[in-house]
């Protein structure tokens, strides 16, 4: 608040201007305690709106995934055993996840 | 009251969501928004509802503080801001406007303070404008600078000084101010 040049006629008016100051009388515990409110609501509800949409969603899905397991049992086997030699290893797949590890920890460090 | 503890506090309360030291800062400043909003809308309770929204889109935005001004001046922006909204959204208000325009907004601010006792500061409000109360009630009871001023209400320094001009013109217009009762 930077002080400017002030004539007699400001002085009487910030003298008029002026009154006492008001009381806190529990409005700053008051405005937290709504801040505090807001927080909480802001934190619950990502969480509550995924469990409520998990649960409608729950029943078109299980039908969705028997649809689709019905349909597996319709492409010829040649075709699913051909596909399954095509995924990785077991061990290759341990040690890919390994090195992610690895990398990330190693990139953090790099970080701090 | 220093404006360096001002930051620390916005800076505490942004960096880890501290409420207490977000509740400190309301508590250092409450009594002059409060008192702005209640020369500016003429109703104490209405005035002590819109601190409250105030200090709760203040808690909202609190990360856009750059910490170069006063950080009372940016308090008293958002009130402004507050006050401004909550008329566009009264109804009331809007009806008021319609039928009579800036004559019904002095008659209710008088309807308003008919209970509490009338003093010299609400006869001089009454006679000015929404902006030029605003204005002045930031430069005379806040004391915030006309830099200040402008940025909490979007207006050039230069306007700033004119509206300034303007309403103490009135003022001393109307009414002998060297013959007043303190508001």
């Amino acid at each position: 608040m930077v002080e400017r040049m002030k004539d007699a006629e400001d002085r009487l008016l910030e003298s008029m201007f002026d009154s006492p100051p008001i009381a806190d009388d529990g409005f700053s515990v008051q405005v937290v305690r709504k801040v505090n409110k807001q927080l909480w609501f802001r934190r619950l509800t990502l969480p509550v709106a995924a469990i409520i949409g998990g649960v409608i969603a729950f029943k078109p899905l299980a039908g969705l995934v028997s649809l689709l397991a019905s349909l597996f049992t319709l492409i010829p086997q040649d075709a699913v055993s051909m596909a399954t030699s095509s995924i990785p290893q077991f061990q290759t797949i341990v040690l890919g996840a390994v090195l992610l590890i690895a990398g990330l920890i190693g990139l953090r460090m790099i970080e701090h | 009251m220093t404006s360096q503890e001002d930051n620390e506090l916005v800076a505490r309360a942004v960096s880890g969501q501290d409420t207490a030291a977000f509740g400190e800062l309301v508590r250092r400043h409450q009594s002059h928004v409060r008192n702005f909003l209640r020369k500016l809308s003429g109703d104490y309770s209405l005035a002590d509802d819109l601190a409250q929204d105030c200090f709760l889109h203040a808690w909202d935005k609190l990360q856009t503080y750059s910490g170069r001004g006063s950080f009372i001046g940016w308090l008293l922006k958002v009130a402004y801001t507050t006050f401004l909204q909550s008329k566009r959204k009264s109804k009331r208000y809007a009806e008021i406007l319609e039928s009579a325009g800036q004559v019904a907004d002095q008659e209710s601010r008088s309807k308003v303070v008919e209970n509490e006792e009338i003093t010299d500061l609400d006869k001089f409000l009454a006679v000015l404008t929404e902006e030029e109360r605003a204005i002045m009630v930031m430069s005379y009871a806040c004391g915030l600078s006309h830099r200040e001023i402008g940025d909490a209400t979007d207006l050039p320094v230069g306007t700033v000084k004119s509206v300034i001009f303007r309403g103490k013109d009135k003022i001393r217009n109307r009414f002998d101010i060297k013959d007043h009762k303190h508001g």
